[in-house]
């Protein structure tokens, strides 16, 4: 089913991709900066006007009702917005042209995130050494890439996964590593301290990082950071450039999506305790001071650091970063 | 060949002390004590002699954590041995009921006095953390409230065996505003907590907390935030012969139907190693203090306590010891 946003009609294919993303079936910061792009090469394909300025202006609202499919993850919008600057910039003079050069550039974007998550892996198994045991919380791509590169150059076998309640992203990740060839352990979100003076090495992911180097990531992150620095264990947040959070540059915070109580408990568990309030937060903040390094495909980088990455992808004019800040604030008005 | 029902009921109670089915330390040790009775009652004496070889032991091993059901069993033992030395084995039998009985009242009353003394430690518009389930910091937190005072209860779910959606649906039913999180989100809420309360297993003498796992986490948050942090512990579960370090490696599960359901078990098994830790070790100096039936003292202070109750050093036979002396008796 298509369905009308502002005006446009958003064809069936990106409403699909979008409800994807809203619901987890496509999850994972990367992996929904790429299904993001996806979506804007097929609104194009399925633009039905004949004017240049209306293709603009229907990609333009298409790119917002993307956007808005998940409130914490920054990959989305700065994957929306690495599409959408090349087709503002270019000025168009025909469809075709203009249809053209937005499906090159989601071609472009999904490309450069497929190589980063290799480059990525590569770094990160350079900082892990010999006999290292490593722990991991909830699914990340270039988290799992770092630690299987790093099995594959010989330098671990034992890693520990946590379960990451409520939605259990930990039994992906262990799937993924196993079948990489790691002994992989699996253990609850609560034994974290328990376990962590057998670890040497924490490798995670992240949804968004602000310009202060603070992380974003899957609720836990930060207990498993602080579990870490307690036990003088490094840890390394795996991220791709486009999950710096430009905006956080302009003093904008980080808003942290509360999902359904439904995730935690039973709607029959609900039903029977109508007293007892869930609070179900998907991501929590990792303080810069918790992480030794930033492992992007760009470098490795000290979390204080990450004005750096923001400065050379955004540059620092602090006027575009707020008309791109309002148009934005829209989109937080969620359905 | 035994027949009494106690005795058939041994191997399942071990079960259910070993995987954690049993949650409050002291619900486990209050079982044990009453199955204890139960077996004076309804086994033959010969039954009952072996019973306290076989059983005793196993139930002890079977929570190894447990400082609590040692001290308690060890208390019941040496009460009952000076019956056995008076009027044989006979008289062991016979006292056995209302050794219990007495030991029971008594942890009752120790609890009432904890519950008395935490409860003066809430105050008004405060905002509680409780992890895990324990009857003596649920009746805690019901007695403040139940005296007018209002508070905010975050509860955390207490993976693996998530007995934390027990204590939150108590306290919900009993009118409380209480909040269910994950255990995961403990760091993320910490900051809106004024205290902290939890359980214990067993106290060790240098005043670090055995509890259920993930209350060291808890711990670890409090502090970052500077929340403060109580253990409501009668001095029952002051460990006297064992001072413990972080090497509690007691009670670890591998049962992957903890974790996952049983399809995805399947299609991980052989693939993934599980393991489940149901307690672990708290630091002192994590832990604000620890409020007892004599008293809040602070962790470190242990050792006076365990003096002024016990002598220095304290005298303590082994439980072990004081089995083989009671069996023995004719």
């Amino acid at each position: 089913m298509s369905k009308e946003f502002k005006g446009w009609e958003i064809p069936e294919d990106v409403v699909k991709i979008r409800e994807e993303i809203r619901t987890m079936v496509i999850r994972g910061a990367g992996k929904i900066a790429r299904a993001g792009a996806s979506a804007l090469a097929e609104a194009a394909k399925a633009f039905n006007g004949s004017d240049v300025e209306d293709f603009l202006r229907y990609m333009m609202a298409v790119g917002e009702y993307v956007k808005s499919a998940r409130p914490t993850a920054v990959s989305l919008p700065n994957a929306v917005a690495y599409v959408l600057n090349r087709l503002r910039k270019a000025r168009p003079s025909s469809l075709g042209e203009a249809v053209n050069l937005v499906i090159r550039s989601a071609d472009e974007f999904i490309t450069y995130s497929k190589n980063s998550v290799k480059i990525i892996g590569e770094l990160g198994a350079r900082r892990i050494a010999n006999g290292d045991v490593v722990m991991t919380h909830c699914h990340s791509t270039v988290a799992v890439s770092v630690i299987a590169t790093a099995h594959k150059h010989g330098k671990v076998n034992k890693v520990f996964v946590k379960e990451t309640r409520p939605r259990m992203q930990g039994l992906i990740t262990a799937k993924a590593l196993a079948d990489a060839g790691l002994d992989v352990i699996l253990i609850p979100d609560s034994s974290v301290r328990y376990f962590m003076k057998k670890v040497n090495k924490v490798v995670v992911g992240a949804d968004t990082i602000a310009a202060n180097g603070a992380v974003i990531n899957k609720v836990g992150t930060s207990v498993v950071a602080l579990a870490a620095k307690e036990a003088r264990v490094r840890t390394y947040v795996a991220a791709e450039t486009y999950k710096f959070s430009p905006l956080t540059v302009v003093g904008e915070l980080v808003p942290i999506e509360i999902r359904s109580p439904e995730e935690v408990v039973s709607k029959e568990w609900l039903e029977s305790n109508p007293n007892v309030r869930i609070f179900n937060p998907a991501f929590d903040v990792t303080p810069p001071e918790y992480i030794d390094a930033i492992i992007t495909e760009k470098g490795v980088i000290p979390p204080q650091a990450a004005i750096l990455i923001l400065m050379e992808e955004y540059g620092l004019n602090i006027s575009d970063l707020l008309t791109h800040m309002v148009e934005l604030r829209e989109d937080e008005l969620r359905e | 060949m035994v027949t009494c029902s106690p005795f058939k009921r041994v191997s399942s109670l071990v079960t259910q002390l070993r995987n954690g089915a049993i949650l409050g330390s002291t619900e486990a040790s209050l079982k044990v004590l009453n199955e204890i009775k139960d077996a004076s009652r309804e086994c033959t004496l010969k039954e009952f002699r072996k019973y306290l070889q076989e059983a005793v032991p196993s139930f002890i091993e079977g929570r190894p954590t447990s400082i609590l059901m040692r001290n308690l069993v060890r208390k019941y033992l040496e009460q009952i041995l000076r019956a056995g030395k008076e009027g044989g084995f006979r008289s062991v039998v016979e006292k056995t009921p209302e050794t219990v009985d007495s030991i029971v009242k008594e942890v009752e009353e120790v609890k009432k006095a904890v519950v008395e003394v935490g409860s003066r430690r809430l105050s008004d518009g405060a905002t509680l953390m409780i992890h895990s389930y324990s009857s003596t910091v649920i009746r805690l937190v019901m007695k403040a409230f139940e005296e007018g005072k209002k508070f905010k209860v975050f509860v955390t779910e207490s993976r693996p065996i998530g007995e934390g959606r027990i204590t939150a649906s108590v306290l919900g039913r009993a009118g409380l505003d209480v909040t269910l999180i994950v255990d995961s989100a403990v760091r993320y809420v910490m900051k809106r907590v004024t205290d902290v309360l939890f359980s214990a297993d067993a106290v060790a003498a240098n005043g670090a907390v055995i509890n259920k796992v993930g209350t060291s986490v808890v711990a670890l948050a409090a502090k970052e935030a500077r929340v403060r942090t109580y253990v409501v512990a009668g001095t029952y579960k002051f460990g006297l012969e064992t001072v413990f370090g972080e090497l509690v490696e007691g009670m670890v599960l591998n049962d992957a139907s903890l974790i996952m359901h049983p399809e995805q078990a399947t299609e991980l098994a052989g693939k993934v190693l599980v393991r489940a830790p149901l307690f672990d070790v708290t630091p002192p100096e994590y832990i604000d203090a620890i409020i007892t039936e004599v008293g809040v003292v602070a962790p470190q202070a242990i050792p006076l306590v365990i003096k002024e109750k016990y002598g220095w050093p304290p005298k303590v036979a082994r439980v072990n010891d004081l089995l083989k002396e009671v069996v023995g008796i004719e």
